[in-house]
């Protein structure tokens, strides 16, 4: 059976200045997110043993 | 000109005509930005004040993680700000080179980022300290957004004198994480930053009334002329004088305090006398300069007392929240 490709219709490449803000924009959304994991943890954890 | 460029959105009113596919250019210090950093140094600084000056005893963990929720939530408040004002921000020389007028984010990731934070912070600090704090915290980012960035900026001169009960709140969270309670102290700390405000903001809009005026923000001098502001902000000074010497008299501050407060205010009491006396806000031609430090000749009265309120602030809580931990190692 033939199979069904779409061609992509009106993409537009994105440009140096938009890669690099969504790669930068990704390392700190992963950074931010592992930040607030880690301050949620401590947070119960020590109000635990308090 | 493709489908896809036909459909207007809001965000696409906000994009740069530099970019190719429409993705956002905001990087993680454009986000940085949205929380309004320079508001946000203060806010940590009056909150870990608040802290310190509550009797009893917090852990270290507990304080740290509280002093970071409060300064979350204030720079939430100001990216929720920053959404709903981004069509003032633009047209301000103060405020042109925010992230959205700027075109490096959409109002809507503006609003999504403010929403997250709001959400996060409000949680975490109902963990890490209690649900007092937590609401308090909540109900200062409802009031800065809803009753003054919604309602009053845009409607009444009094805007920043009752939206200024928001910038007030951090120390009263702060004292609330430790003690779970709203005492006649913490409500001191409160009313301190409240009767600041006004004197603060009006310095400021005395020589910046161009900006205000431009995009129609009803400010003191535009709406009830410069002379009727500078009188106004020398009363305010006395009341924050009064204010000031109230903890003399409840036992949150001692002699220390006590000698640093009567020579802050009469400091500020001075700086506004001369605001009283001076021209500020008088000139004819509107100030375009877009620090907020450059002014024009006659002006210069209300930029010092601008600038000697950012320093007074810092001091008065920094001398508080020093006696504060001294009685804490006495104890």
């Amino acid at each position: 059976m033939k199979e069904y490709r779409d061609k992509p219709k009106n993409f537009v490449e994105p440009n140096a200045a938009e890669l690099k803000a969504r790669g930068r924009r990704n390392i700190g959304i992963a950074v931010a997110l592992a930040a607030f994991m880690i301050f949620v943890f401590v947070t119960m954890v020590t109000r635990g043993s308090a | 000109m493709t489908e896809a460029s036909t459909i207007s959105t809001e965000a696409e009113d906000f994009l740069p005509v530099a970019q190719s596919t429409g993705m956002s250019l905001a990087e993680p210090r454009d986000y940085f930005a949205l929380m309004k950093p320079r508001v946000m140094s203060l806010v940590v600084f009056t909150a870990w004040a608040g802290l310190v000056c509550a009797p009893g005893v917090m852990p270290i963990w507990k304080a740290i993680a509280s002093i970071i929720c409060i300064a979350a939530g204030a720079g939430a408040s100001g990216a929720l700000n920053m959404w709903y004002d981004a069509d003032i921000d633009a047209q301000m020389s103060r405020t042109k080179k925010r992230p959205i007028p700027q075109g490096k984010m959409s109002p809507t990731a503006a609003l999504t980022f403010g929403i997250m934070i709001s959400a996060a912070s409000v949680w975490t600090l109902s963990i890490a300290a209690n649900w007092l704090a937590a609401s308090l915290l909540a109900f200062t980012i409802f009031f800065y957004l809803v009753i003054y960035t919604m309602w009053l900026k845009r409607t009444t001169p009094q805007n920043i004198v009752i939206g200024g009960a928001a910038g007030a709140f951090p120390p009263m969270i702060g004292y609330a994480a430790v003690t779970g309670s709203v005492t006649l102290d913490s409500i001191i700390l409160f009313l301190i930053i409240f009767m600041w405000t006004p004197p603060h903001f009006w310095a400021l809009a005395l020589y910046k009334t161009g900006d205000y005026g431009r995009v129609g923000i009803p400010m003191m001098p535009n709406v009830a002329g410069a002379k009727s502001t500078r009188f106004q902000i020398f009363v305010y000074a006395l009341i924050l004088f009064g204010v000031c010497m109230v903890p003399l008299f409840t036992g949150l501050g001692g002699a220390f305090y006590a000698v640093a407060a009567i020579g802050l205010n009469a400091g500020f009491l001075a700086l506004s006398f001369k605001v009283w006396k001076s021209r500020a806000g008088e000139r004819e031609e509107a100030s375009d300069e877009a620090s907020l430090y450059e002014v024009q000749k006659g002006d210069r009265a209300a930029r010092n007392l601008f600038a000697y309120s950012i320093i007074y602030l810092f001091a008065i809580f920094g001398v508080l929240a020093a006696e504060g931990l001294m009685k804490g190692f006495a104890s």
